[in-house]
């Protein structure tokens, strides 16, 4: 088992009240799984999204990852696990702008400590397989919304993570960039990538094994 | 990743050019400014470091009590000198008797000059460390031999060999140069000796000195001592602070002691109070440091300020970072290093800033500070420098930015303002705190030189020249001098006195008079002068008459001052007398014939001393003093001065000091603290300033779609501007608030030191408040008005 919530809370006070964003989720994900979260704005998924990413803290339940008890770790270790086993892709991209797209991509393998070969070996392999050598030197502001999201796919993926977790990650594109995206997550999954996405649309949603869906913070199917 | 963060940091600075050069500019400003006053501490601290036993060499000081007050100086009798030799040499490795340093004219062949020097016994080059570039080192063995400087030679002799020359000495004897020695450097005590004659050739050639070696009355003279190896200060003094009065009864009642006073003391620990050793010029090395680190403070400020502020843009960077791994440690670890490349381009824009400014730092500070290029120490201390420049510029930033939580930097909810906004605030207020408290200082500094400035001095020193005649080849010959001056048209009036007017050189006990209390110890300012004097320096007569030299008694009158009289306690002073209270063979009586106005000698910020001016009538003349012709130019009066000069003292350099300048003089010390100050407090505004500009050009940037909307609503440029700049006049006032007492209460310290001292006013503290918030609005202005006009339609399709 690769994650494991079992009723997870999480909430915010608010002139004395509890406002819960999360209530009771109950979710298992299986490695090799491909799951799409769905639901309206301000539904929650991001906030499950970042729970399950270890961003963001719940207030009661218990999460387990990959036989883990995330709930009773310092943040320390909690960083070691998701910079070992989780990769992000975020629907604005979050790239970093003063770095260029080789930069970019070397920098959670400079956070993993890589020496230098095996950084720029695994860089240039990674550049080479999403097709985007010829743009390497160039800044996050130079490139199109879709290069940009390629990028952030390559960042997420290139430490060889368990799980890829990606919050309306096309969100931002056009169809034909939102279909190249599905494709290519559609291929990591094959390759035995585990992914969780955040979507709006059914189209999305189909490439996934299974579908989620939030309302108001509950899961409802 | 040191790489990574620096290539980061250098594309930041490169992207945010306004900002770079803010941030870099204004460190390196307070740098410039920390490094040239760190540079003026250490040359302080250095003082007489040329002389390497520093450890071991004092001068003997003594206090003596008169009326209950206790003055020290280093003028001490000639029998000390056998007492100590005799009854505690084993005490000292080297012990040399001196006379004050005094200008000697030197002539060789025909080239004759004035140089400064001493007469000292012969362990002198010994204990100055003389380093002796030709002859010997003990080239004060022979009476008629001299040592002078390798800048003396060279004057005196161009190339020729100096060693074996012989140089007349003021016209009166000759003498054989023994040695050269090196110049000794600047920045130490006997670095104006630039000769040496020994001791024996003063004895032989001055009577009254001679005569002196057993008379313990005659504090006259300078001991330097070395003391033995094995030696401490303070056990030497034990042993011979009694030993005058032990040998001397007559000295009992002033209670005479005497003590080392260290050589690492001379230049920063001088000042005594009531016998009391009471620091001295080491305030100032304090008073510099502390300007200088709240300088740096100041621009710190700017840069913690600045990147607080950009950290809304900032934090994405850290929520990104955060979300691909990296741990809160090593972020901070960025944000240090990208200080550290800050501070670093400022330090070297610092040195540049210092390396430009040092020459005229220099003449300021009466300095020669060089720049320290070979110093391992200072670059050491630099490295260190910077690197706690960048801690402290750093540190708060990078806690701060690297606090952020990834979910709510990267949801897009994230306001950082609003978090910063206090320590951002408090940080502005320290800045103008210590802005205001400066402007305070300095007004106050320089009012009270104005103020001592525009005392009257009691006589008129404009177009008033003396002329020192020291030598024996003028004497007997001020009549002579007086009525060819005059006659020649440059002089109107000429006198002669046995001191400077602008200075007290004698004093003298041992008078009593009709009245004087029992027991009273008497001291006044003693002077010679001759009968024109008081009509020479236009000093006026308010009681009694001038001398005449009408009437033959008046050899035997003095003129007293204001002070005096009622120091005396007289209340017709006109027509008593000064009785000698030696009553075994008592001088003449001095008969008093008139009072003249008090006039300042001394320390313009003193009262007068009381003083006699007696009738000089054996040609004790060190000075003439000569009323300019005022209807000639003074070049033009001067050149026929020197012209009659050299008629008669063809072989004498004419030398001569305008009263007014000599007088100015007093000021100097005073004047170069405020000079400093201004030039410090205007820096410190200045990088106050930068901060506050860009700090709201920040705010200005943030809140654009504030004031778009605001605009499109209605708003006109004056509310806007009113707006963002309210925050921070709020608080520039508060600034004032804290500053005021605190510059009321350190300046009121320093002016008690002045007996005589400007009352401080209420306005120079409203007055600063007002300047203060004036630069505020003019610097945010500059910006907010920028804001107020842009075209709201432009800003709001921004988003
Ligand atoms: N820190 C917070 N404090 C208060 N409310 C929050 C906070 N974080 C999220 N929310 C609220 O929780 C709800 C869920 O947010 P989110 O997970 O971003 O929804 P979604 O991604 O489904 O649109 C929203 O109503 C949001 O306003
Ligand atoms: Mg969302």
């Amino acid at each position: 088992m690769l994650v494991q919530l079992n009723n997870i809370f999480k909430w915010v006070q608010s002139g004395g009240q509890r406002i819960f964003l999360l209530k009771d989720i109950n979710l298992e994900v299986e490695e090799g799984e491909f799951i799409s979260i769905m639901g309206p704005s301000g539904s929650g998924k991001s906030t499950l999204l970042n729970v399950i990413g270890m961003l963001d803290a719940f207030d009661e339940g218990e999460y387990n990852f990959l036989d883990e008890s995330v709930h009773s770790l310092k943040e320390k270790d909690r960083s070691r696990l998701y910079k070992q086993y989780i990769g992000f892709v975020f629907q604005s991209y979050h790239l970093l702008d003063d770095l260029t797209v080789q930069e970019n991509l070397e920098m959670p393998l400079l956070y993993k400590k890589m020496k230098s070969p095996e950084r720029k070996a695994k860089v240039a392999d990674i550049l080479d397989r999403f097709n985007i050598v010829a743009k390497k030197d160039l800044f996050p502001a130079q490139l199109s919304g879709g290069q940009q999201q390629l990028v952030g796919v390559a960042r997420a993926l290139i430490a060889n993570p368990k799980l890829i977790l990606a919050d309306e990650p096309t969100g931002n594109l056009n169809s034909t960039q939102s279909k190249e995206i599905m494709e290519l997550f559609k291929q990591l999954n094959q390759e035995g990538v585990t992914i969780v996405q955040v979507t709006h649309s059914e189209t999305n949603a189909a490439y996934g094994s299974r579908t989620i869906n939030l309302l108001d913070g509950r899961r409802i199917i | 990743m040191f790489k990574n963060y620096i290539k980061i940091a250098w594309r930041n600075l490169i992207k945010n050019k306004a900002y770079s050069t803010i941030n870099i500019g204004g460190l390196a400003l307070g740098m410039a400014v920390a490094l040239i006053i760190g540079l003026w501490m250490q040359d302080e601290l250095s003082h007489n470091n040329y002389f390497t036993s520093k450890d071991k060499i004092a001068q003997v000081f003594q206090s003596q009590t008169f009326n209950g007050e206790t003055d020290t100086g280093p003028a001490i009798p000639r029998p000390l000198e056998k007492a100590l030799r005799e009854g505690y040499g084993d005490n000292f490795k080297h012990l040399i008797m001196a006379t004050w340093t005094n200008d000697r004219y030197l002539k060789y062949n025909e080239t004759s000059i004035s140089r400064s020097g001493n007469y000292m016994q012969e362990a002198a080059p010994e204990l100055l460390n003389l380093d002796i570039l030709k002859g010997e080192k003990d080239g004060l063995r022979e009476i008629n031999s001299i040592m002078i400087s390798e800048s003396t030679a060279k004057t005196l002799f161009g190339s020729e060999e100096p060693i074996g020359k012989v140089i007349e000495v003021n016209n009166q004897y000759n003498l054989m140069v023994s040695a050269v020695y090196k110049d000794i450097p600047f920045n130490n005590t006997f670095n104006d000796t630039e000769f040496i004659i020994p001791w024996e050739q003063y004895l032989s050639s001055n009577e009254w000195a001679r005569n002196a070696v057993d008379n313990w009355g005659n504090n006259s003279y300078q001991m330097f001592v070395q003391i033995a190896d094995n030696a401490n200060m303070e056990q030497v003094t034990d042993k011979i602070k009694d030993v005058k009065k032990s040998l001397n009864e007559d000295s009992i009642d002033f209670n005479p002691q005497l003590f080392l006073f260290p050589m690492k003391d001379w230049h920063l620990r001088s000042n005594f109070e009531n016998g009391k050793q009471m620091g001295g010029r080491i305030k100032y090395v304090w008073l510099f440091g502390i300007i200088g680190v709240f300088i740096l403070l100041l621009a710190c400020i700017n840069f913690m300020n600045l990147s607080t502020a950009r950290s809304e843009k900032r934090g994405k960077e850290v929520g990104i970072r955060k979300s691909i791994g990296s741990q809160r440690g090593q972020l901070i670890y960025q944000f240090l290093s990208e200080s550290f490349l800050v501070v670093l381009f400022a330090y070297f824009l610092a040195v540049a800033l210092v390396l430009l400014s040092i020459n005229g730092f220099n003449d300021l500070a009466r300095k020669e500070i060089i720049f320290p290029w070979s110093d391992p120490i200072f670059w050491a201390i630099s490295l260190l420098f910077i690197l706690i420049t960048a801690l402290m510029a750093g540190s708060y930033p990078a806690l701060y930015l690297s606090s952020f939580k990834p979910v709510d930097v990267l949801k897009g909810t994230f306001k950082a303002g609003k978090y910063a906004g206090l320590p951002r605030k408090i940080l502005v207020v320290v800045q103008f705190t210590v802005s205001v408290a400066f402007i305070i200082g300095t007004v106050i500094v320089m009012q009270q030189i104005n103020y001592a400035k525009n005392r009257p001095v009691g006589y008129d020193k404009q177009g008033l020249i003396q002329v020192p005649v020291m030598s024996q080849d003028f004497t007997g010959k001020f009549e002579l001098m007086r009525s060819e001056f005059i006659g020649s048209g440059a002089v109107s009036q000429m006198s002669s006195s046995s001191a400077p007017t602008t200075a007290v050189w004698s004093n003298y006990s041992g008078y009593t008079w009709e009245g004087k209390p029992e027991g009273f110890q008497e001291d006044f300012a003693w002077s010679q002068v001759s009968p024109e004097f008081a009509s020479s320096l236009n000093l006026k007569i308010i009681a009694g008459r001038d001398f005449s030299r009408e009437f033959a008694t008046d050899s035997n009158a003095v003129l007293i001052n204001e002070t005096a009289v009622k120091y005396m306690g007289l209340a017709n002073p006109v027509g008593k007398y000064l009785k000698d209270s030696n009553e075994e063979d008592p001088a003449e009586p001095l008969k008093i014939i008139g009072v003249v106005k008090d006039m300042i000698a001394q320390s313009p910020y003193e009262p007068v001393k009381q003083a006699v001016f007696a009738y000089d009538k054996d040609n004790s003349s060190n000075y003439y003093n000569m009323r300019l012709n005022p209807d000639q130019s003074a070049g033009e009066n001067l050149a026929v001065i020197e012209r009659v000069f050299k008629e008669h003292f063809p072989s004498i350099p004419f030398q001569y000091d305008f009263v007014d300048q000599e007088y100015g003089r007093k000021f100097a010390a005073e004047e170069r603290i405020g000079t400093l100050s201004g030039i410090f407090t205007a820096l410190a505004i200045l990088i106050s300033c930068l901060g506050l500009f860009g700090l709201t050009s920040f705010v200005a940037e943030q809140r654009t779609k504030e004031i778009g909307v605001r605009k499109v609503l209605g708003a006109s440029v004056y509310s806007v501007w009113n707006m963002l700049s309210k925050d921070f006049l709020k608080l520039v006032i508060i600034s004032c608030f804290i500053a005021v007492p605190i510059a009321y209460f350190v300046m009121n310290g320093w002016l008690q030191e002045y007996p005589y001292r400007v009352i401080l006013k209420w306005w120079i503290f409203a007055l600063a408040t007002v300047g203060a918030m004036l630069v505020t609005v003019i610097t945010v202005s500059f910006q907010a008005i920028k804001a107020a006009r842009a075209n709201p339609v432009k800003s709001l399709r921004t988003e």
